[in-house]
């Protein structure tokens, strides 16, 4: 499978996308939002720096996830009132798009879920339950976060939004639920919880002196 | 497309160790943390500094007494715990006061890039490894300040050993939390050796950790450190049993072997013949035997193995004694077994009822008697009160003899008992230094709920 | 390791129990004299000034 390659409208460096159907990527090297349309590419914005963070994940990181290997294609980062957190865009190898959430050191990989009616944000409280196929959830947190940049490519189109609310819901077992409110119509991802050695992540980054 | 290769430079900066200036003394202050450090005490000016702050601003100045307060492990050491190498990037001293003594003890932050931060705690030369759980432990019987008496955590149980107020003293380097010094929080700790179950709470939140026992000696390897590590005193709370021996193990080889020992007991004596060899009843007068009391007894053969010869006499002593002089003598080799048995009986009336002292039998057994052609030569002597007595002998061949497993007995039961006696007095010396101290023997207190 | 000293232990213990118990040991403890003459047979009371190394006194002979 070839893979679709063009070149960055603004500054002309070679634009290669890892996976088909990625929407959006940011060019390396301008720093520029690019959106694919189906006849080229277009600069909708400019990504300022990302905050310097210690995450050992980078942009073409490699893992497994249930006996199936992905690779990490894209980012999106958050800050919220402790800090900072990231979501992951990673390609498993059957070309199902997943998210590696990081945040504090805990890591959980979900799903995009297109489970219909789900609640809006005001209507939702700590403790609330919910069944999502057939598994039960518990609202365990509420956060206000804003959007701080974007890194690598993304299934959709996101970028300069400003406050968005995430709910987490936790279920048994290690299941992990999120709300995502940065549309105007919410976004349900399920998943779970996992550890980071579970993860065999190759290709980290580097640390200087280590 | 674009002929050369532009420079990356507007990805995210490869991390690199940040080379700083404490804004107060303008001393260096390094962050080995990659961002992920909340605060950073400067080691010259005693300032607390915002490490996410690219100006470090000050967050707090402390004083101490002494200037003597240094890591043992000195910062940016590194060492392998767990097949991982951690580098010592941050050291406070904390204490707790029980009974107006403060107990000060010290904490070590250790850092991994891919692995995330670890800590160490070190008391009295004891040393523990911790990490912030993941899962949250449920804790059962709450009683004061929040604690219970057990807490459950990954299927273990850890039993309730102390609650105390630990205070900040002194900090060093960086920590991934805001500290100060000062600051307050209820440690509660529960233990199920070697690993200890923190839960610490301030007003802002509760944060568990689970730690598990560390030898001085494993710190210094792993850290490369030089000479010695300081002495452990004492037992700590988490602190594992030094006993290799599992002390039901040594107990279920004793039940063991006291079966066994009570087998071998029964199947000896069905297998003894208890063969009567010469039974005799004699009459003495003082009148007669005023000259040579001893004589000896007709022949009679022992036959079989070399085995043990009972001699079981008897004399119809009331209130009275008699000592008779034995020597069971080999008639063709000469060698004879020489001694003497008393018998002895009284009885009487007092204030309290009847009494009796003594009996009118007495038992004795000859160890290892080859076989041959035997006689006694018996010599009696008489309570000076006695004119004239009647007494019996009889002799019994192969008879068991019970008291040997006695002894059996005890030698098998001395190794559990002090192995036991070392795991009670361990476990003794463990627990008085809980808010659970075991009870006083001296009768003083009973076990108390101390909050210190 | 103590384990293992103390099935050690446990195992000579009850061996010699059982070697003992076949060999007719007893716990008294008596005294063993060699060379009796056969005239002691006949005469019983040259035995006790000679041969006993225990003695006791009857205020007799």
């Amino acid at each position: 499978m070839t893979q679709p390659a063009a070149n960055c409208p603004n500054c002309g460096a070679r634009i290669v996308f890892k996976w088909s159907s990625s929407v959006q990527t940011v060019c390396e090297y301008c720093k520029s939002i690019l959106v694919r349309t189906d006849a080229d590419l277009k600069k909708v914005g400019r990504v300022a720096d990302l905050p310097p963070d210690g995450s050992p994940i980078q942009l073409s990181t490699e893992g497994i996830y249930r006996n199936k290997s992905f690779v990490v294609v894209g980012r999106i980062v958050y800050e919220y009132d402790q800090g900072a957190w990231s979501e992951w865009h990673v390609m498993m190898n059957d070309g199902a798009s997943a998210w590696l959430s990081e945040a504090q050191q805990e890591y959980a990989v979900s799903f995009s879920s297109t489970t219909p009616n789900l609640p809006a944000a005001a209507k939702v409280e700590i403790g609330h339950e919910f069944t999502w196929n057939g598994q039960r959830y518990t609202v365990s947190v509420i956060t206000p976060a804003h959007y701080r940049g974007v890194q690598g490519e993304l299934p959709f189109q996101y970028w300069d939004k400003s406050d968005v609310t995430f709910i987490d819901l936790r279920g048994e077992t290690g299941r992990f639920a999120t709300l995502d409110y940065s549309d105007p119509e919410p976004a349900l991802y399920l998943g779970e919880f996992v550890e980071f050695e579970d993860l065999k992540l190759k290709n980290l980054r580097r640390f200087e002196g280590w | 497309m674009s002929a050369g290769k532009p420079p990356l430079s507007g990805g995210p900066p490869r991390p690199q160790v940040k080379a700083l200036q404490c804004p107060k003394c303008g001393a260096a202050i390094v962050l080995r943390t990659f961002g992920q450090a909340e605060t950073v005490a400067c080691g010259s000016c005693r300032a607390i500094l915002d490490a996410k702050d690219p100006n470090l601003a000050i967050l707090q100045q402390f004083e101490i007494e002494t200037s003597d307060i240094r890591p043992l492990i000195p910062l940016g050491t590194r060492g392998k715990l767990h097949g991982t190498d951690y580098e010592v990037i941050g050291f406070e001293r904390r204490h707790a006061t029980v009974e107006g003594i403060p107990y000060p003890w010290h904490e070590y932050v250790l850092f991994n890039p891919y692995k995330g931060f670890r800590y160490l705690s070190e008391y009295n030369g004891h040393w523990n490894d911790i990490t912030i759980c993941k899962d949250l432990p449920s804790v059962e019987g709450g009683f004061s300040a929040g604690s219970g008496s057990a807490a459950n955590w990954v299927g273990e149980t850890y039993k309730h050993f102390q609650t105390t107020e630990a205070n900040t003293d002194f900090v060093l380097g960086e920590f991934p939390w805001r500290v100060r010094v000062g600051e307050r929080a209820t440690v509660t700790d529960y233990v199920h050796p070697p690993r200890v179950l923190s839960s610490e709470k301030t007003d802002k939140e509760v944060t568990w950790s689970i730690g598990e026992y560390m030898y001085g000696r494993e710190i210094w390897d792993a850290f490369r450190l030089p000479g010695s590590p300081p002495e452990a005193e004492g037992v700590y709370e988490n602190q594992p049993s030094p006993l290799t021996t599992n002390v039901q193990g040594i107990w279920m080889a004793f039940a063991a072997f006291a079966v066994f020992l009570l087998a071998m007991m029964i199947g000896f004596d069905l297998l003894a013949k208890k063969e009567a060899v010469f039974q005799q009843t004699y009459h003495w007068e003082r009148a007669k035997t005023a000259g040579e009391s001893s004589f000896v007894t007709d022949n009679f053969e022992l036959k079989g193995h070399p085995s043990t010869v009972e001699l079981k006499t008897w004399a119809a002593v009331s209130n009275q004694w008699m000592y008779l002089n034995y020597a069971l003598i080999n008639q063709d080799t000469g060698q004879a077994w020489d001694f003497g048995r008393e018998v002895s009986y009284y009885q009487g009336y007092d204030s309290d009822g009847s009494w009796s002292e003594g009996s009118r039998d007495d038992t004795v057994v000859i160890p290892s008697v080859p076989p041959g052609q035997y006689y006694l030569r018996i010599e009696p002597e008489v309570d000076p009160a006695v004119s004239a007595i009647s007494y019996s002998v009889q002799l019994t061949r192969d008879v068991p003899v019970l008291g040997i497993y006695g002894i059996a007995l005890l030698a098998l039961l001395v190794p559990p008992l002090l192995v036991s006696l070392r795991w009670y007095t361990f476990e003794r010396s463990r627990w008085s230094e809980s808010d659970h101290p075991p009870v006083q023997i001296s009768g003083l207190t009973a076990s108390s709920e101390d909050d210190d | 390791m103590f384990r293992r000293l103390y099935l050690l232990l446990g195992f000579l213990t009850l061996g010699t129990v059982a070697f003992g118990q076949y060999r007719g040991w007893s716990l008294d403890s008596i005294d063993q004299v060699k060379n009796v003459p056969k005239s002691v047979r006949d005469n019983p009371g040259s035995y006790r000034s000679v041969y006993s190394a225990y003695h006791h006194y009857t205020g007799g002979k």
